[in-house]
């Protein structure tokens, strides 16, 4: 079925059924591709997007995870914190550029902070549903086997909330991608977003579609990838979104 | 009353830590321990915010984005729920579909813009369908995820109890898929109004992301927060208000997205 599609894509263009000019053979993207990988533009707006991403997800994912165990653990934390995490959690974190933007300047900590806000909401929201859903019983078990404090908390509330972190950790990676390419396109001058966006202003559509395929490779690589490592740690677990 | 009080005793840290925070960020602005430019007072930006609804302004904005993502939200809805529902019950559409499905959805919808804007005319058609894309996927996914996960059981006793074809759909397929289509629509939304702020920022100057990048071009940093409030607002009022919704019209389902 794709390669019946890119079949009636290819010979659509090339009889000029839709306009090459908008819509160019996915040959000559495949050309195109393979010749800007060489020339390594391409591959440099690749790592410059992978670089941010890295950074956005490492700053995300420490903190938000730390934060979602402690207010599952400790409820006034919970208490004091929720009412912020639920607000901030549906708004969309693009909105937040401007702020950083004006606070820290245009420049990179910007850029990568909006990533990271993105993904570091869903983390801890992910987290500490992890750590309130678990099976009370198995608290209970561990309290009659004499595991208090530290013990209890390495030995069963982190294994039990560990599906529901790593499945915050997947949601987040993808969330911060989806910021990321969003604000590349927006405001950043370099990354696989601003790729698209200034091959879009110049109308060199061969070019764009480059870009834009190779986002969506990197994207299926990670949503595939983490889905499949996750189902290989965490192989007890039902299958879920 | 009394029940309020106990209501209050009981949220007290939740309700109280907002009021301290907003408190001490319009003490600490109006002291110069913030700098204002940068963080003006709580009390500046609901002024703000005021002037804002009482011209006109807000309201022309919240609007606009509103409106674009009701159409988007619609469109991807029919085609998500009604793709979804096919794939899930022919086997040849969907092995054929899920591989194109899942090399488009990771992609990030803004960078549809320009595609879209290829495809149908610019303006305002072109902004709507960009939104929908992502919102689309979703609710196809959930959908089809919806129709497999029913219990083969349920669908072999309706067979032998002479269900068939519509009636095999109507009475058992779709209600069995329903609380999985519903969350489908729930996270579509959310993911309609992430899309339609970023692509208001790139190309419209009219709708809430405009309004937002606009005072931020233009430094009015009280209008960008007021601008972020009434975003926040709206997020919320989607988010939470769609799960009371889902849970009073499907209230013995656990939801899926939030595990």
């Amino acid at each position: 079925m794709p390669v019946a599609l890119l079949a009636l894509w290819e010979m659509a263009s090339r009889l000029a059924l839709v306009s090459p000019r908008y819509f160019p053979a996915p040959t000559t993207i495949g050309a195109v591709l393979v010749d800007r990988l060489a020339a390594g533009d391409l591959g440099a707006a690749l790592l410059v997007t992978l670089a941010r991403l890295g950074l956005a997800f490492a700053l995300a994912a420490v903190p938000g995870v730390l934060l979602g165990l402690l207010m599952g653990i400790a409820r006034p934390l919970r208490a004091a914190v929720e009412p912020y995490i639920a607000f901030v959690f549906p708004v969309p974190k693009i909105a937040l550029l401007p702020f950083l933007l004006i606070i820290l300047g245009v420049g990179e900590p910007a850029f990568v902070l909006t990533g990271a806000a993105s993904a570091f909401f869903q983390i801890v929201i992910s987290t500490l549903g992890g750590v309130r859903t678990m099976d009370p019983r198995l608290l209970e078990v561990g309290h009659n086997y004499g595991a208090h404090g530290a013990r209890l908390f390495w030995k069963v509330i982190l294994p039990a909330a560990l599906p529901a972190i790593f499945t915050g950790l997947r949601l987040g990676l993808g969330l911060a991608l989806i910021a990321l390419v969003a604000v590349e396109f927006i405001a950043a001058k370099s990354g696989l977003g601003h790729l698209v966006y200034r091959h879009w202003q110049m109308l060199s559509t061969p070019e764009m579609y480059a870009a834009f395929a190779l986002v969506g490779a990197l994207g299926l690589l990670l949503t595939r990838g983490l889905r499949a490592l996750q189902a290989r740690l965490l192989s007890w677990q039902e299958e879920s979104f | 009353m009394r029940r309020f009080g106990r209501w209050l005793a009981e949220h007290s840290i939740a309700v109280g830590s907002p009021l301290v925070l907003l408190g001490a960020w319009e003490w600490a602005s109006a002291t110069g321990l913030l700098r204002e430019a940068f963080f003006p007072r709580p009390s500046t930006i609901a002024v703000h915010l005021r002037q804002l609804g009482a011209d006109g302004t807000l309201w022309g904005h919240l609007g606009a984005t509103l409106v674009r993502i009701g159409w988007a939200f619609a469109l991807a809805a029919v085609l998500g729920v009604g793709i979804g529902l096919a794939m899930g019950l022919w086997r040849g559409l969907r092995e054929g579909l899920d591989p194109v499905f899942a090399v488009i959805y990771p992609i990030p919808s803004i960078l549809f813009l320009p595609l879209v804007g290829f495809l149908v005319p610019p303006g305002e058609i072109a902004v709507v369908v960009t939104t929908a894309v992502t919102s689309f996927f979703l609710i196809a996914f959930t959908t089809t995820h919806g129709v497999r996960q029913i219990d083969r059981l349920v669908v072999e006793a309706a067979t032998h109890y002479g269900a068939r074809g519509w009636r095999l759909f109507t009475a058992v397929l779709l209600p069995g898929s329903l609380p999985s289509i519903f969350t489908g629509l729930r996270l579509g939304l959310g993911f309609a109004l992430i899309v339609v702020v970023a692509v208001e920022i790139v190309s419209t100057s009219r709708g809430l992301g405009a309004l937002l990048w606009l005072s931020w071009q233009i430094l009015k940093v009280e209008d960008m927060y007021a601008t972020f409030f009434v975003i926040a607002l709206v997020g919320a009022v989607l988010y939470y208000g769609l799960a009371a919704l889902q849970a009073r019209l499907l209230p013995w389902v656990q939801d899926v997205a939030d595990r």
